[in-house]
């Protein structure tokens, strides 16, 4: 289980995020959708304490942690339990694609190495790509290197992946292929918080869709009911704008 | 004294000249080795912001690229012994070795500060990021995610940083260091083949120079091996 409380982060000057609460519960699959700078980004990013939330609690499983008091191992803590795909992969670039899977479980988890390479190999065969197993991220495209990426964290067997629009770098012709393994991913019951502009992907897999404007949650509801019975004039104008088949009058 | 050029004593003074080669790989490799562990520690607080040292970092390599290597030999080897002789030690009979050592070292390391601040800023810092996310510590992310593919990009002048070195220890034979160099100024002294001397010289750093970078080329293939191929 997932608790954030009174989330809040400023960068200088501007509150980006105003107090978020959010509760995910396990094998929840969360979509947060938002018009661009709502703050989307950087409430995952506070999750993990990539970026350092000014205020709040988060919690996940028995592990609570004030952001203001978190000392570094109580947040290398929080981190094992976390795990996120980036926008732009973020692969180790002098890596082979095995060894980018490898590596937390050698180097965090302190697995033999044998051990590691057969989780590695076993998660490669799942986003299909045991045959690129050596290849460098330099020789892989988007798609390829964005599957990798959800095979590193899906390594770690953590509580809960944070995904960051992981298919908006890509070419258009290779976004199915990773959603199919997100897809692919959330039937085996771990928890995810996906933040997309894939209306249509968003709608389909999760469990509950949030909806965050101007650094607040403006409101939250499973997938039918946001996207046919939306609260908000905010939230109407956003899902009108990018899925004008939807039904409902602004 | 010849008055042509003798051609068979520039075989006669490689020999003799080469007796002493293990001088100057000494003063190369001990001033590259401690002149990279002082690198990195100058480049530290360039790279974290940290007030002071950062503007004394800053002064130090400005000071150094400012001024020719043979005064800073000059600078350490009569002034190292004055300031600490000020704290009581007395340094003045230590070896001249020493002192072009620590010379060298001081030149190498300001030099590699800026590699190393250059290479690790251009380090995509999204990695750093993607490590810290998966729970590694910020050491292991230095150590293991961000300083293999900065060694890559600083590779090629840390390379030629020490080409260069290599030539510059040809002046520490002017302290008194019998180097090649100093064997090279006895012998013209005894024999006035002067002329014969600096192409027998020429021919050995020449030599060494070309097969320090047939090495570096194979390290250099070997860091680059992620790389797509054309990007090379
Ligand atoms: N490191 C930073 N420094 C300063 N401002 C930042 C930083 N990161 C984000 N911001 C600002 O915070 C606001 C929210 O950004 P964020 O990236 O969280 O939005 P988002 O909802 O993810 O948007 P998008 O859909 O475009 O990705 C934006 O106005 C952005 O400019
Ligand atoms: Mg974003």
């Amino acid at each position: 289980m997932i608790k954030l409380e009174n989330i809040h982060k400023s960068f200088g000057k501007m509150d980006v995020l105003k107090g978020i609460d959010l509760e995910v519960n396990k094998g929840d699959i969360i979509s947060i959708l938002g018009p661009s700078g709502s703050g989307k980004t950087t409430l995952l990013r506070c999750i993990n304490f990539l970026e350092k939330a000014n205020e709040g609690t988060i919690t996940i499983d028995n592990l609570s942690l004030n952001v203001k008091t978190a000392a570094k191992k109580d947040i290398i803590a929080l981190r094992k339990k976390t795990a996120m795909v980036f926008q732009s992969y973020n692969l180790f670039q002098h890596k082979t694609v095995l060894q980018n899977i490898t590596e937390g479980l050698l180097v965090v988890q302190k697995k033999p190495v044998k051990e590691a390479k057969e989780i590695a190999l076993e998660l490669l065969k799942k986003v299909g790509l045991e045959h690129k197993a050596d290849a460098y991220p330099s020789e892989l495209s988007g798609g390829q290197q964005q599957r990798v990426g959800i095979a590193r964290a899906l390594a770690l067997n953590p509580e809960v992946i944070l995904f960051d629009e992981p298919t908006s770098a890509l070419d258009p012709e290779l976004v199915g292929e990773v959603l199919d393994v997100i897809r692919k991913i959330a039937k085996s019951g771990i928890t995810m918080i996906i933040v997309t502009h894939e209306m249509n992907f968003a709608r389909e897999v999760s469990s509950r869709i949030v909806f965050m404007d101007g650094g607040v949650v403006l409101e939250e509801a499973e997938p039918q009911i946001i996207f046919n019975t939306p609260k908000h004039e905010r939230t109407k104008q956003f899902l009108k704008r990018l899925t004008p088949e939807l039904t409902f009058d602004i | 004294m010849s008055s042509f050029f003798d051609i068979g004593y520039v075989f006669e003074a490689i020999p003799k000249l080469l007796s002493y080669l293990h001088i100057t790989i000494e003063i190369l490799v001990l001033s590259i080795f401690f002149g990279l562990i002082l690198g990195i520690i100058i480049a530290v607080p360039r790279l974290y912001k940290i007030p002071i040292l950062k503007q004394i970092a800053t002064l130090y390599i400005s000071f150094i690229r400012g001024t020719p290597i043979l005064i800073q030999l000059f600078l350490i080897f009569y002034g190292l012994p004055f300031i600490v002789g000020m704290v009581g030690i007395d340094i003045t009979r230590m070896d001249a070795f020493i002192f072009v050592v620590i010379t060298y070292t001081l030149s190498n390391a300001a030099a590699f500060a800026e590699i190393f601040r250059a290479a690790i800023q251009s380090v995509d810092y999204g990695q750093a990021e993607a490590a810290q996310s998966i729970g590694m510590t910020s050491w292991q992310t230095f150590s293991r995610i961000v300083f293999p593919q900065a060694l890559r990009v600083a590779f090629p002048n840390i390379a030629s940083t020490s080409i260069s070195s290599l030539k510059d220890t040809s002046l520490a034979f002017s302290i008194g260091v019998m180097d090649m160099m100093g064997r090279g100024d006895t012998l013209i002294t005894a024999t006035m083949n002067a002329l014969e001397v600096y192409v027998a010289l020429a021919i050995i750093y020449y030599v060494i120079v070309l097969l320090l970078e047939y090495g570096y080329k194979f390290i250099e293939r070997y860091l680059n091996r992620y790389l797509v191929k054309e990007a090379i």
